[in-house]
C-alpha cells in the first residue's frame, strides 16, 4: 500500500485545501476541514480500500499517518 | 392502459428563514459556510398554527386554480407525511373533507419522508393503470421543521416546509406535460432505522422526559422528542446505495446513463448532490439541483425540482428523467419517467 497515494487520496477530499498538508499533520486543523470531509474520507477508505471504518475508530486518528496505519493494518487481516 | 403525471403545484409557507438569522443564532457558524456547504439560502417555515393538511390544502388550491381539471373528477387521494395532524384519523380523509372532493373518493396516507415520492408515484400508477383510480393526486406535505429542537443547528439548516400536489391520471390533458411512468426500483434498509428518527413520536415510547444530550465538544445533539439525524450514517447509506440503485433502474428501464436526458433525485443538499452525482458518473449537466431557496423539503423536494426543470425547459417532450429519492426508513426508491 503506498503512503503517498493515501496522502494524495485523503487531500483529494478537501476542497479548499488552504494549506499543505503532510502524513504527520492534524488534518482536522485546516480550515477547510468540517464534518463533510471526514464523510468523505470515510467514504474514500470504504471504496478504494475495503474497509469499514467506525466514526469513533476515525475519530481517534489524529493525523494521516495514523489513519494510513490504521487502513493498512486491517488490509493485511 | 397507462399512467401519466399530468400537471404539479406547490405551496410554500409564507415564513422564510434564512443564513444569516440562523448565523445570528449559531455565531460559530458563518453566512458563507453555512451557504457554501449546503448550496442553501433560505428556507420557508411553517406558522405555528399551520400543519400538513392545511400546506396541502393551499397546494390543492394553488393546483385546481393552475390547471382545467375540476374537483369532481377526483377519485383517489394519497398523502404522503411523516407529521400528519393526528395518528388517527388519517389526514387525508381531512383533507377530501376540506378540499371538497367527492365522497367517493378514495384517500389514504403513507408514512415515507425523502423516498415518499417516489413510492407515491409506484402506488399511484398500480391504481390507475388496474383501473380503480382515473384521477388521483398525489399529495406531500411536511412540516419537519416543527420537529427540529431550536438547538438543532445542523437540521434548522437543512429543512424547509413544503407541499406538493401532482396529478396521476389515464387521461391526460394535452395542455399541460405528460409523462408516463416507466419501471419502479425500491429498496429498504431497516436495521438503520435509528439515523433519521423522532423517538417519542409514535405509540412506543422511548423515554419520559424531554431532554437534551451534547456531544464532548458540547454541541446539541439530540432530544427523543426532537428529530434526530445521524448525518455520517445517512450519508454513507446514500453513497453506497444511490449508485446502485441508479443502476438497477436503468438496468430495469433497458437504458444506458447516455439515455437519459435529466436525472432528478432528493434534494438532501448541495454537497451530497454533488458527491453523489459524481459517484453515478452522472455529467453535472443532466443533474437538476434546486435547493437554494427552498432547502430539502423532504417528499415535496422531487416535485418542486422536477415542475421547475420543467419550467425551464431543463426537461422536454421527448425526454427520459430519473427520479430517484432516499433518507429515512432508511429507503429508497426510482423510477423513469418519459415525457410524451
Amino acid at each position: 500500500m503506498d503512503r503517498e497515494i493515501f496522502l494524495q487520496k485523503v487531500i483529494a477530499q478537501f476542497v479548499d485545501l488552504d494549506k499543505i498538508l503532510s502524513f504527520e499533520s492534524n488534518f482536522r486543523e485546516n480550515n477547510s476541514y468540517d464534518s463533510l470531509t471526514g464523510m468523505t474520507i470515510m467514504v474514500m477508505i470504504k471504496d478504494d480500500y475495503g474497509i469499514d471504518i467506525t466514526e469513533n475508530e476515525y475519530r481517534s486518528k489524529k493525523s494521516i499517518a495514523e489513519l494510513y496505519d490504521f487502513v493498512n493494518q486491517n488490509k493485511k487481516q | 392502459m397507462k399512467a401519466y403525471i399530468n400537471g404539479i403545484s406547490y405551496y410554500l409557507p409564507e415564513k422564510i428563514l434564512v443564513n444569516e438569522e440562523l448565523s445570528k443564532m449559531h455565531p460559530e457558524w458563518s453566512v458563507e459556510k453555512i451557504s457554501e456547504k449546503t448550496g442553501i439560502y433560505q428556507r420557508h417555515i411553517s406558522s405555528d398554527n399551520e400543519y400538513s393538511s392545511d400546506m396541502a390544502l393551499s397546494a390543492i388550491e394553488l393546483f385546481f386554480a393552475e390547471h382545467i381539471i375540476t374537483k369532481d373528477k377526483i377519485d383517489f387521494i394519497l398523502f404522503c407525511t411523516q407529521s400528519p395532524d393526528y395518528s388517527l384519523p388519517t389526514t387525508a380523509c381531512i383533507i377530501q373533507d376540506k378540499a371538497g372532493l367527492s365522497k367517493t373518493c378514495g384517500a389514504l396516507d403513507f408514512n415515507l419522508g425523502c423516498s415518499g415520492y417516489i413510492y407515491g408515484l409506484g402506488l399511484a400508477k398500480g391504481l390507475v393503470e388496474t383501473g380503480q383510480a382515473k384521477n388521483l393526486l398525489l399529495i406531500t406535505s411536511e412540516t419537519y421543521t416543527k420537529l427540529i429542537n431550536k438547538k438543532d443547528k445542523t437540521n434548522k439548516t437543512i429543512f424547509g416546509d413544503a407541499a406538493s400536489v401532482s396529478l396521476i391520471t389515464s387521461e391526460p390533458n394535452d395542455d399541460y406535460f405528460k409523462a408516463s411512468l416507466d419501471k419502479f426500483v425500491y429498496g429498504t434498509d431497516g436495521s438503520g432505522f435509528e439515523n433519521l428518527i423522532v423517538k417519542n413520536s409514535g405509540i412506543k415510547k422511548h423515554t419520559k422526559k424531554s431532554i437534551n444530550n451534547y456531544d464532548e465538544n458540547g454541541d446539541y445533539k439530540s432530544n427523543d422528542d426532537f428529530l434526530y439525524m445521524n448525518g455520517k450514517e445517512i450519508f454513507q447509506f446514500t453513497s453506497f446505495e444511490v449508485p446502485l440503485l441508479i443502476n438497477k433502474t436503468l438496468i430495469e428501464n433497458s437504458l444506458e446513463i447516455e439515455d437519459v436526458d435529466m436525472f432528478v433525485f432528493h434534494q438532501a443538499n448541495e454537497f451530497m448532490l454533488s458527491f453523489v452525482r459524481k459517484r453515478c458518473k452522472i455529467p453535472e449537466e443532466k443533474f437538476f439541483v434546486s435547493i437554494k431557496d427552498v432547502g430539502n423539503t423532504v417528499s415535496s423536494s422531487i416535485p418542486i425540482a422536477l415542475l421547475r426543470a420543467i419550467n425551464q425547459k431543463k426537461i422536454v417532450s421527448g425526454n427520459k428523467v430519473i427520479l430517484a429519492g432516499f433518507g429515512v426508513g432508511l429507503s429508497l426508491g426510482a423510477t423513469v419517467i418519459t415525457f410524451e
